[in-house]
């Protein structure tokens, strides 16, 4: 499988007459943009907001994030979601790098919708501060969930994806600025050089805790709650194989955009052949019922094991009941004689004194942590705010409550409801220390 | 110039060696014997003004008594800082070090900081709640100890910003915060390199050390047929409308609801207000969560003792250990007031 991602580097991105990618900057032409968010009849109201990095802007609700792309050849853009069903993970792809299209209600949130600034202190929490941000800031007839907590926020997703890759046919055919080539041949086609390296598998545990369907991370349009652990090449991932879902408090998250980013996997791709031998990804997932949980860390410890894994990174999407599910799998590898480093962030409270996950085990001895979950956040008034400020407060947003937007246009809230603050892919500097 | 106050025990304090060890609490003015290294140490930007001396047995067998005639002579000094020892190895010094810092730090709202070995027993008590620096094991290690509490106090007093236990050197009290990576290392890059090091087994520092589990032993078995029986969950079943405004996550409180007179919670009355599962079933049938109507049956058939008049409920989801902690115990308390014998703990 060999993937060729050309990158693009948008210096600028404004609204003009033509949709067009010229010299790094990105017109879009918004009346014909619109008019391909809403080819879905759900979608009611729909606007496009650009927010540069230092803007005075605060964005709430955002629902989800993806990089805008387009398969030059090989597949399709999000197989099995937006598109067709196919394989992915081959041929070649272009990336406008840089930017994201954000998913953002026009007023309704919800519990796993997040918040991003474009200054100020809170810009430091997430890593979407750093980009330039298109927002389809719209609304939808989903009326069925309009005062839920839970949402599934189909429409605005797909919405999202379908602004993405319109955006994303701009450079098809152009030449891009930088080359990655993703490589990673069976496992008996490698050099003996290779197969002596220790081989290290990447564990990726999806969120999956929704029974119902229309909530939880989908691989290839499959919802990750209806599947067990199995064995992925990593060009699927960064190819556009697996898409976000709509649940967990949002800094737990992994966005559409940073699975196609994935900076774990493309680190261990590099290591590959030097440091180590990468024999490729498990994808598992993150469940409810306690024989599911067991069954799945199983299927991830057999997996690994017969794949001759001598070393694992595991990365949680979730926190809280999902933390047993990583640390049944860090014991299960560990048991397997397979050395572990997890990556997750945690819940300390906001005195910083409560254990950081639910469950514990001396087998975790090597975690990188990234961030807290229940971190008190107090950040300033924005000049302006894209989307919806008060469903922070209103919505049941997990990191905001009644009464944390203050009158000025201050907040009060927990990173809990920072916009896929806590990088678990591995996008971040953030951590959390010991005082 | 900020104010410091200093406690030593008789040995430090100059009265004497263990014959003195009774010694009564007392307060001067001025430094004794450490305390003029110390005051060295702090200037010019901090004077030590007072000193306590104790004796180690006295403090050790009258603790309540030392501490509060110590506070009640500090009551009319102002100051900034409260420093204490440092304590090397010895224990009862060590004890007495923790528990001063702690009583002065929560009275007067300043901070507290000493010194001792790792394996005095004064740091296991006090470690989370006082700035304690590990501490050489005899007096051998008096100038460096002293130093590193002085330049730790000097920014404390000076209200310089704070890094994380382990670049200030204290011992860290189990607080856990954000920080942000200066420079900048990403979590891809920190994960790969912990994973290189720990396959070639090369030591590597853990971002987040495992704490101890606090496992309770199980209960011996109760009598279910004599047993007064409760519920208690944090599945969010609350009165339609949560008149307690429980949070539906992150949750600090609980609600005790009424349900002497029922026999089980009917749909539309009660609901979840729970937001880490899905609620149909739950909002469809309350009882599968708080078993009221299973449990009224028990009752009639004599299979239980009687139902406490009560449920209690909290949510958890995204609740801390500590506020689940305490709402337990706050939850327990009523429960053994009201001689409930039996509580089944639903989760969700």
């Amino acid at each position: 499988m060999r993937l060729e991602l050309g990158h693009f580097f948008v210096q600028d991105v404004r609204f003009g007459e033509k949709t067009e990618y010229r010299n790094g900057v990105l017109t879009i032409n918004k009346e014909e943009a619109i008019r391909v968010v809403r080819e879905d009849e759900h979608i009611t109201e729909a606007d496009l907001v650009i927010a540069k990095p230092g803007d005075p802007v605060r964005i709430t609700p955002v629902k989800e994030a993806i990089e805008p792309r387009c398969k030059v050849s090989g597949g399709v853009l999000f197989p099995g979601t937006l598109n067709k069903l196919m394989p992915a993970g081959n041929g070649r792809t272009h990336a406008l790098k840089g930017t994201a299209v954000l998913a953002v209600g026009k007023h309704w949130g919800g519990f796993q919708d997040g918040l991003i600034d474009m200054s100020g202190p809170g810009a430091k929490q997430t890593m979407f501060s750093q980009l330039i941000n298109i927002c389809l800031v719209a609304d939808t007839d989903e009326a069925f969930e309009r005062y839920e907590q839970q949402k599934k926020n189909r429409a605005l997703r797909w919405a999202g994806m379908r602004l993405a890759q319109y955006l994303g046919q701009t450079v098809k055919e152009l030449e891009p600025d930088e080359e990655e080539i993703f490589e990673l041949p069976p496992l008996n086609q490698r050099s003996l050089k290779t197969q002596q390296l220790p081989g290290v598998v990447y564990v990726l545990q999806l969120q999956s805790q929704m029974l119902d369907s229309g909530y939880n991370a989908l691989v290839y349009g499959w919802d990750a709650n209806r599947m067990l652990p199995t064995l992925m090449h990593p060009n699927e991932i960064l190819d556009g194989a697996i898409i976000s879902g709509s649940f967990m408090p949002s800094s737990s998250k992994i966005s559409t955009y940073q699975h196609v980013n994935n900076l774990t996997i493309k680190r261990l791709m590099r290591e590959h052949g030097k440091t180590i031998n990468f024999l490729g990804v498990i994808v598992s997932n993150l469940n409810v019922q306690l024989e599911e949980k067991k069954r799945s860390a199983y299927f991830v410890r057999q997996l690994a094991t017969a794949l001759g894994a001598e070393g694992a990174i595991v990365c949680e999407e979730g926190y809280g009941n999902p933390d047993s599910d990583f640390i049944y799998v860090i014991n299960e590898l560990e048991d397997a004689g397979i050395k572990v480093v997890g990556i997750t962030n945690e819940c300390t409270g906001r005195d910083g004194r409560s254990q950081p996950l639910v469950e514990l085990s001396d087998k975790a001895d090597a975690i990188v942590s990234t961030g807290n979950v229940s971190q008190l956040l107090r950040l300033p008034p924005m000049e302006r705010v894209i989307g919806d400020l008060q469903s922070l407060a209103r919505d049941g947003n997990s990191g905001g409550w009644e009464g944390c937007v203050k009158e000025d246009g201050s907040i009060e809230m927990e990173n809990n409801g920072m916009f896929c603050a806590d990088g678990v892919t591995g996008d971040h500097y953030k951590t959390v220390v010991e005082y | 110039m900020k104010r410091a106050i200093h406690y030593l025990n008789q040995f430090f304090g100059q009265i004497g060696g263990e014959e003195k060890a009774d010694h009564e609490p007392e307060i001067r003015e001025g430094v004794v014997g450490p305390g003029i290294l110390l005051n060295n140490l702090l200037a010019p930007e901090v004077e030590v003004t007072h000193t306590v001396i104790c004796g180690d047995n006295f403090f050790g067998s009258h603790k309540e008594e030392a501490i509060e005639r110590i506070l009640n002579d500090l009551k009319d000094k102002p100051f900034d800082l409260f420093i204490a020892g440092p304590a090397f190895m010895a224990g009862r010094y060590g004890v007495a070090c923790g528990a001063i810092c702690e009583a002065v730090q929560e009275q007067f709202g300043v901070p507290a900081v000493t010194s001792m070995h790792e394996e005095n027993p004064g740091k296991e008590l006090y470690y989370k709640s006082i700035y304690i620096f590990p501490g050489g094991n005899s007096a051998v290690a008096m100038r460096k100890d002293m130093a590193a509490i002085a330049s730790f106090a000097k920014k404390l007093a000076t209200g310089q910003p704070l890094g994380p236990a382990r670049e200030e050197g204290y011992i860290p009290r189990g607080i856990r915060h954000e920080a942000f990576i200066d420079p900048p290392r990403l979590g891809a890059d920190r994960a790969v390199e912990m994973l290189l090091k720990k396959l070639k087994g090369e030591p590597y520092q853990t971002e987040m050390p495992m704490p101890k589990g606090d496992r309770p032993a199980i209960a011996p078995a109760v009598k279910v047929e004599e047993a007064k029986l409760a519920i208690v969950t944090s599945g969010g079943i609350v009165p339609k409308g949560n008149p307690d405004r429980i949070q539906s996550a992150s949750a600090t409180k609980w609600g005790k609801y009424d349900i002497s007179n029922l026999d089980r919670l009917n749909a539309g009355e009660w609901e979840t207000i729970h937001a880490g599962f899905d609620p149909t079933f739950a909002n469809q049938n309350p009882n599968v969560i708080v078993p009221l109507d299973a449990l009224r049956a028990y009752e009639r058939e004599n299979k239980i003792g009687q139902l406490h008049p009560y449920y209690y409920c909290t949510v958890g989801t995204g609740t801390t250990q500590a506020e689940a902690s305490r709402m337990g115990r706050e939850i327990a308390q009523e429960l053994l007031e009201a001689q409930v014998s039996a509580a089944i703990l639903v989760s969700t």
